[in-house]
């Protein structure tokens, strides 16, 4: 039972190091897929035994590290935490599966694969805040070789795009943390970079950063969401995300769009949220918070229906799905809290398979310009129909778990966002229609000769999308097993915000 | 006491016609000379604080500061023929790939 | 016992869609039968189901789900005869199917998508609360899209297909906007203690919805009911969300049929017939002398104006499906037109008025459509123009057809009571919208005109498509053929209950009279106490218009006495403005669509993004002014050691000075 979480940690990164060292892309391949598959076999030990009832961390484990500055190793979950590790296990399996057929420095490949894997895993665990930030930048490093080696045309632009920004914001909330660190210690006499007492210590701050203009609080809050936000990511810093997506090769994008951008969202309900009821200005905050998210939402619509390609078009409407994630944070009602969260594990096993479907696109027809495709669903059935089911999945439909995290969100928002809700509600049906137009003119209609001879995805790829439906389809239809563990702890975020005496 | 100051005097005299010598000569010899006018201005100061002090170990330092810079004369020299072989000039305005 | 499997109406067609969509392949006529044995199936339980709760019994039960929701099956009369009107139609077009799309290379997935239809429409009419309702719909919606870009290599059938998602979609955001409102309102009155559920009661439930209906304020309720009828008119094809409904006749004729009759459209009207109460408990304050609560009103305004708006529309179209899919949203009108005016004064009786016309529409448009599906297998075109004189070689299908044109027309014999369904159905709403007006007078009468010129054009278009198709001489070289008696034994057994479904009106209507009653709503009638005994011309009326109809069409397209091209040619501007269809697709797709929110919106939007925020902002402003200062910076670094040794000599010289000046030596 004990130290199963770093355990989980420890054998991708062991993987990793095997991977690299294999000499066969045959061997690369097994290891990463066994490595991360035990990973998987432990999170669902995990989350079989997880205790949907408590709001409090369980698997708790701890060991020293660098004591004379309070740094140590602690790991554990809790509603928030669990059902992304679950996620980060279900898709790098899935993903390693996919990028079966990989030939280029195979090795290299699946090991960056397997360490974007621990880095994720840690971000979603650890329970300090100095061994945070080091799994948070863990997770940048291979995220961008595996842009700049194994990318498209344009791979180093945007390489050092994603990096520069999401380096950037990570410097911005490094000092947020600093901050609130040396301020605990200043009062405690003690260091000590626990998450949960830094951010308890965060109430004491005091003082104006800038006289009359923004307090010291404020300003951290704002560094640690700019931190957040940039990741998720918010309108506007978010034009990284499709230079990035487009670039990268499929399973880079998969685990960016369904991994990487789900750090923001998990910062905003494990640290953003239990401190805003202590900044000196929550209601301008959280007012700033709902309409980066309906901003996110409405502007990522309408960029995603201007995208000839069809990559970008779904990296724009990552956008969009992740401002509901902001949406419904920033409500602060028990239920849109938890739709938030459900819209993250929703959106990574959605996001999946749409990218998938580009990347067999883009391998089998050799171009993923709307325009120039056409009428494919002829001679690639299979995927045109799990791109079907994914795009429905992401466009909100009933029965798929998007649509669940979408109402709850919608519905819950409304008590306390209700102009932002309707607003939203404007963007549905625009949704609908930049899906179902990319899917009239690039997989329907006549088969476009030009196109020549193109084929249909490589079963490994296909049975790797075909799981991913099959979970949406799953947690569409019975979201209680992970919903009921995220509205525990939502209401337990909700109770403390409220006992704080912010009610919107 | 006094006696201490000339010392001192000397070397720093011998220092600055060596640093005289590295900005204003462009030869790379001139300059790697006047680098060891600089050195030994150096050890003349290690050994007169040495005997100044009644301790031995400057003079122990001095011997041992000549001896790196043979070496490193040794080094240098090496480095001016292989520059002369590729570049046919030690004239060092010409010699700037330190520059980024 | 039929009651405890209920929940099997549904999951027999769902367990036939997945076992068809993956097995389909290995099984006779691409499995074909395992949909229909499914239909059946529901078919027999929901039959079953009816004679155990005849005449005042409901079924319930309900299941949580998630976030306080839950999943539940209601029966009650208004269901059930939905439950049997589905299952039976869509039973007997799957039969006929298996003719149609004999020659259909894709027939297994054309059979799963059907069965996944029959399954969601079926899962609209049992469900229990609004939220598994809008699910259902939802997935309605799906499958309709799914099956009218059935052909998914013609581009236009894609292009409908999208069109008919996103127009329905439009509606349906409506429809969870009012779900939203209701959910927040109902949140609020129990928050406030005025209302609080039952045990073993969840939030969404009709019947909880109904209860808290009473203390929701006034005007909020009047905007859910309007939020709701949105939704049904993106699923009922009202104006002005009426546009992708002639499209949809891009799918296979049996889908028009599905989507037509049994499915899909009728799902509008049974939406506004299951919230009945809380529409009828909306304030009056629009038309007080109308006695009309708000929210009807507006369902009756719609309603009749599309029931004549689409039917002037049928007039002039020459696809055959196409003159059918108006006719279809013209009678949908009707039944809207059922529910808002008869609503104000007899109260609950008018779900009976309106489901009455549903379920007879059902069967003679279902009967239209398949006998359509009959005509273009036989002559491979849809265009009426190109056929003629077919009666001669399609004896049952013209015999079936005239019989559905009877239907539709409304055609019978008044005080004897004899007569066809439509006859029956739609008299009833005539007369309604007649009392309405005797009652309120002034403008109460535009109903009434709405109805009867309807009812005159819709005899008009459906005897102009009769004459066209089945007489006369054949206008092109084909040679048409009768259909197996897999396609014709389905046209029979509607046509049969196109003729005689309207005996069971009184009955029909007492049973759901006491619908809402089992719920314990009670919705009040403003009829006065004695009978209104309508004037004989009245009661002809209906009738009348509708043999003159007749008559006009058998003049000009049988006898051929008049001649049409001058009125039929595009330099005649109302001939333009019909056939054009009143420009809606010109408005929806080019100017909404591509204009508006792909060139304007999404294009300015690019622009913001890729010009000012990338270039701008990303590039210009920051980046650049770092390079430049790095250029500035770059310039010190000559790469002469000579300058290096310089600056440092300068460097310590400097520090040697300034320790001097602040005495630090």
């Amino acid at each position: 039972m004990a130290a199963l979480i770093s355990l989980m940690i420890l054998i991708p990164l062991i993987g990793a190091i095997i991977t690299f060292l294999t000499k066969t892309r045959q061997q690369a391949r097994a290891v990463a897929l066994l490595s991360s598959g035990i990973s998987l076999l432990i999170s669902l030990f995990l989350f079989l035994s997880f205790d949907s009832a408590s709001s409090s961390i369980q698997f708790f484990e701890s060991y020293q590290w660098i004591g004379s500055l309070g740094i140590s190793l602690k790991f554990g979950l809790d509603g928030i935490g669990m059902p992304l590790v679950l996620l980060s296990n279900i898709v790098i399996p899935l993903t390693v599966l996919f990028a079966w057929g990989e030939t280029k420095q195979a090795n290299q490949f699946y090991g960056l694969i397997l360490l974007e894997l621990v880095g994720v895993l840690g971000v979603f665990s650890s329970l300090d805040f100095f061994v945070f930030y080091i799994f948070w930048e863990i997770v940048l490093i291979p995220m961008y070789f595996l842009i700049s080696i194994w990318g498209g045309p344009r791979k180093d632009y945007s390489a050092i795009k994603f990096f520069i920004y999401t380096h950037v914001a990570s410097l911005v909330m490094l000092l947020a943390i600093f901050s609130l660190y040396f301020n605990a210690w200043q009062i405690s006499g003690k260091p000590n970079f626990d998450m949960f007492y830094l951010l308890e210590n965060y109430s004491l701050l005091d003082g104006w950063l800038l006289k009359g203009i923004i307090t010291v609080k404020d300003a951290i809050f704002v560094a640690l969401l700019f931190g957040f936000i940039v990741k998720m990511p918010a309108v506007p810093f978010h034009t990284w995300l499709p230079d990035a997506h487009v670039e990268a090769p499929t399973a880079g994008s998969v685990i960016l769009a369904a991994l990487l951008l789900k750090m923001g969202g998990y910062g905003l309900f494990r640290v953003i949220l239990p401190i805003l009821p202590n900044s000196d200005s929550p209601e301008i905050l959280i007012t700033l918070m709902a309409i980066i998210g309906i901003v996110s939402i409405l502007y990522g619509t309408f960029l995603a229906l201007a995208q000839r390609d069809l990559k970008k078009m779904v990296a724009y409407s990552s956008i969009a799905h992740m401002g509901y994630v902001t949406l419904g944070a920033a409500a602060l009602i028990p239920l849109s809290v938890s739709g938030a969260m459900f819209q993250q594990f929703s959106h990574g096993l959605i996001t999946g398979v749409l990218f998938m479907s580009c990347g067999v696109i883009q391998h089998g027809a050799g171009t993923r310009i709307i325009g120039d495709l056409g009428g494919i669903a002829k001679h690639m059935p299979k995927l045109a129909f799990l791109m079907m089911a994914g795009f429905l999945a992401s466009l909100g439909l009933p029965g798929m778990s998007g649509f669940i995290a979408e109402f709850l969100v919608l519905v819950n928002s409304y008590f306390t966002l209700p102009t932002f809700v309707i607003l939203a509600l404007f963007g549905i049906v625009f949704t609908a229609g930049y899906h179902l137009w990319a899917m009239q003119r690039a997989v329907f209609g006549t088969f476009n000769e030009k196109l020549g001879h193109i084929h249909d995805g490589a079963n490994y790829e296909i049975a790797s999308m075909a799981v991913l439906i099959l979970l949406i389809i799953f947690f569409g239809l019975n979201p209680n097993s992970v919903l009921n563990m995220m509205t525990t702890n939502a209401e337990h975020l909700v109770r403390f915000v409220a006992l704080r005496g912010v009610i919107t | 006491m006094s006696d201490l100051y000339s010392y001192l005097l000397v070397a720093a005299i011998v220092f600055t016609i060596g640093a005289y010598g590295i900005i204003t000569q462009r030869s790379g010899i001139k300059i790697l000379m006047s680098i060891e006018l600089m050195l030994n201005a150096a050890n003349i100061n290690l050994v007169a604080f040495s005997s100044f002090n009644g301790d031995t170990a400057g003079q122990v330092f001095a011997l041992f500061s000549i001896a790196i810079a043979a070496a490193e004369a040794a080094i240098g020299f090496a480095i001016l023929v292989v520059l002369f072989r590729v570049r046919d000039t030690i004239n060092l305005d010409n010699i700037n790939i330190l520059r980024w | 016992m039929f009651s405890e499997i209920a929940a099997l109406i549904v999951l027999l067609p769902v367990l036939a869609f997945i076992l068809t969509l993956f097995l389909g392949k290995r099984l006779y006529s691409g499995g074909a039968l395992l949909p229909i044995a499914a239909i059946a199936g529901s078919f027999i339980i929901s039959l079953g189901v009816f004679f155990e709760i005849y005449p005042d019994k409901t079924v319930q039960q309900s299941w949580p789900w998630f976030a306080g929701m839950n999943l539940g099956i209601l029966i009650d009369p208004l269901a059930i005869v939905m439950l049997l009107m589905v299952t039976f139609v869509s039973l007997l077009i799957h039969i006929y199917a298996v003719g149609y799309m004999a020659h259909d290379p894709a027939k297994p997935r054309y059979f799963a998508e059907t069965s996944l239809f029959t399954a969601a429409m079926l899962g609209v009419v049992l469900s229990d609360n609004i939220l598994q309702f809008f699910i259902a719909w939802e997935l309605v919606g799906l499958c309709s899209y799914l099956l009218i870009g059935f052909w998914y290599f013609k581009p236009s059938a894609a292009a409908a297909a999208k069109k008919a998602f996103l127009v329905t979609r439009v509606g349906d955001v409506l429809f969870l906007a009012g779900i939203i409102l209701l959910y927040f309102n109902i949140s609020d009155v129990i928050s406030s203690r005025a209302f609080s559920l039952d045990q073993g009661n969840f939030i969404l439930q009709f019947r909880s919805m109904f209860e808290a209906a009473k203390f929701i304020d006034p005007s909020q309720l009047t905007l859910i009911t309007l939020l709701f009828f949105g939704g049904a008119v993106g699923k009922s094809g009202q104006f002005p969300l009426h546009g992708w409904l002639p499209d949809a006749m891009e799918g296979p004729t049996t889908v028009s049929a599905l989507i037509h009759a049994a499915t899909m459209v009728t799902a509008g009207v049974y939406l506004v017939a299951r919230t009945f109460p809380m529409f009828a408990a909306t304030p009056v304050t629009i038309a007080p002398e109308l006695h009309i609560p708000d929210s009807l009103l507006i369902v009756a305004i719609i309603g009749g104006f599309t029931a004549l708006f689409a039917a002037t529309m049928g007039l002039v179209m020459n696809d055959i499906k196409r003159v059918l899919a108006y006719s279809t949203v013209s009678q949908l009108g009707y039944m809207m037109l059922a529910l808002g005016t008869a609503g104000a004064i007899v109260g609950a009786k008018a779900v009976g008025i309106s489901l009455f016309h549903l379920i007879s529409h059902a069967f003679f448009k279902a009967l239209l459509f398949l006998c359509a599906g009959s005509v273009i297998h036989a002559m491979g075109t849809n265009d009426i123009r190109e056929m003629g004189g077919l009666s001669r070689k399609m004896k049952i299908t013209a015999t079936t057809m005239l019989i559905a044109a009877l239907a539709l027309a409304g055609i019978g014999i008044p005080y004897l009571n004899i007569g066809t369904a439509g006859f029956f159905s739609k008299d009833a709403i005539i007369e309604g919208t007649f009392e309405l007006g005797m009652e309120t007078g002034g403008w109460g009468w535009i109903f009434y005109g709405f109805a009867i010129v309807a009812a005159l054009l819709t005899s008009i278009y459906i005897f102009r498509l009769w004459f066209m198709t089945f007489t006369g001489t054949p206008r092109s070289e084909r040679h048409p053929h009768e259909s197996p008696n897999v396609m014709t034994r389905p046209l029979i057994i509607l046509a049969i209950f196109a003729l005689l479904f309207g005996f069971m009106q009184s009955g029909f209507y007492l049973y759901l009279e006491k619908n809402f009653e089992l719920m314990g709503v009670e919705i009040a009638s403003h009829e006065s106490e004695e009978a209104l005994v309508l004037p004989p011309i009245v009661v002809l009326m209906p009738v009348i218009v509708g043999v003159v109809g007749f008559l006009i069409s058998y003049y000009i397209y049988h006898l051929k006495k008049l001649n049409m091209s001058r009125f039929v040619s595009s330099g005649n501007p109302l001939y333009r403005l019909l056939i054009n269809r009143y420009y809606e697709p010109r408005i929806s797709a080019d100017i909404i669509g591509v204009k508006l929110t792909h060139n304007i919106a999404a294009q300015s939007g690019e622009f913001v993004d890729r010009k000012i925020i990338d270039t701008l902002i990303i590039d210009n402003a920051i980046s650049n002014t770092l390079f430049r200062l790095g250029e500035l910076v770059r310039k010190l670094q000559t790469g002469v050691v000579q300058n290096y040794a310089s600056v440092t000599l300068l460097g310590i010289f400097l520090l040697v000075v300034l320790l001097k000046l602040t005495g630090g030596i």
